[in-house]
């Protein structure tokens, strides 16, 4: 499926998507007690070869927090975050001293579930308040492997491929650190021109 | 010196240069299958995504498995390879995500396994060693220089497969 958007209406769903990312960061900065700021959210569609390359490489380790938006719009939710970024997010959330966490076992990949769940539902609710669509994260899935593999999982279930596909990116960059995690929305396909409808509102 | 060559989503890649290393980086559900000529020393790697090509009038490509297969054993031979001597490993279809809770998503990693199974039985091709499933993702190579196909999963060593 080829979607012609025009300029003005790329702009529109860039602000949707825009303030959809912004109350994630805050559900994200607020669930770690640390700053945050979302550096370029954009909207574009990523020729398929790219994708790895844009994440930094398909063999890098990486922790994936991924769930599916449900509702009247279908889509995908996968913050990407390297994988000590997510052991010091874990040492933050358990009030541990930084270090602390080596390794993700079943504690700790709840608590980064958790972070999912909150950065996911902070921006559905933030699109769903500017579309009126009724959306719902799914329960969380945390992943630790390398970033080609976890983006396997989103194409495969988009169940069919173009040569592009279409993502809304943002990364959230800590105050504090020069660290990063990439928080990806992929819509479906079929369900995309709902969105575009209410960008045209 | 060894050269990376990517194979990426979708991607056929086919080297007769012996410094060339042929590499499909961070497989989960996709499938790498490497075709090896030892005589004429000619490799090939199909990185598929999907089992089937549903539609039947687009153009042939290597994102799918089942019309993959055909394709890269095709340019081989174009590039000096002899059918009867293949060498076919496959490595990856796995299905990374081990939550219970959003694995109501067919196991795509298995299906693409199953398609390629099915080609190669059709072909009358056997494969020889196959690294697949399991709930992690690997890093694929096939070595120009003599064949040799390995992999690698997150914090391992290279093996040979």
């Amino acid at each position: 499926m080829k979607h012609e958007l025009s300029p003005e209406l790329l702009r529109r769903l860039q602000e949707i998507i825009s303030y959809g990312f912004e109350n994630a960061a805050r559900g994200f900065a607020g669930m770690v007690g640390e700053k945050l700021s979302v550096v370029q959210p954009v909207v574009r569609a990523v020729p398929l070869q790219e994708i790895p390359i844009l994440l930094g490489g398909a063999e890098n380790d990486a922790v994936g927090i991924y769930l599916r938006i449900e509702g009247d719009m279908i889509g995908q939710i996968m913050l990407i975050i390297p994988i000590e970024k997510a052991f010091s997010i874990v040492d933050m959330l358990m009030e541990q001293a930084e270090g602390t966490t080596q390794k993700l076992g079943q504690m700790e990949r709840s608590a980064l579930a958790e972070v999912g769940n909150l950065t996911g539902s902070f921006f559905l609710n933030a699109v769903a308040e500017i579309t009126r669509y009724e959306m719902r994260p799914s329960p969380p899935a945390v992943m630790v492997d390398m970033v080609g593999a976890m983006l396997d999982v989103i194409i495969a279930t988009m169940g069919s491929i173009g040569d592009e596909v279409l993502m809304f990116q943002a990364t959230f960059v800590f105050a504090e650190r020069e660290t990063r995690t990439d928080f990806w929305i992929v819509p479906d396909p079929n369900t995309l021109d709902k969105l575009i409808a209410a960008g045209e509102k | 010196m060894m050269n990376n060559i990517a194979v990426g989503l979708g991607e056929i890649k086919i080297s007769r240069d012996p410094d060339d290393v042929l590499v499909a980086f961070g497989l989960g559900s996709c499938v790498g299958i490497g075709v090896y000529d030892p005589v004429a020393h000619v490799a090939g790697m199909l990185h598929a995504v999907l089992p089937k090509q549903n539609d039947a009038n687009a153009p042939l490509t290597g994102k799918f498995v089942d019309t993959g297969i055909p394709l890269l054993l095709d340019e081989v031979v174009k590039a000096g390879g002899v059918r009867s001597r293949f060498k076919i490993k496959m490595a990856g279809g796995a299905n990374i995500m081990g939550s219970p809770n959003v694995s109501t998503i067919f196991d795509i990693g298995n299906r693409n396994v199953e398609s390629a199974r099915a080609v190669f039985k059709n072909l009358g091709i056997r494969v020889e060693r196959e690294e697949v499933g399991g709930h992690i993702g690997r890093t694929v190579r096939l070595y120009t220089l003599d064949g040799r196909m390995t992999f690698r999963v997150m914090g391992g060593k290279e093996e040979d497969l």
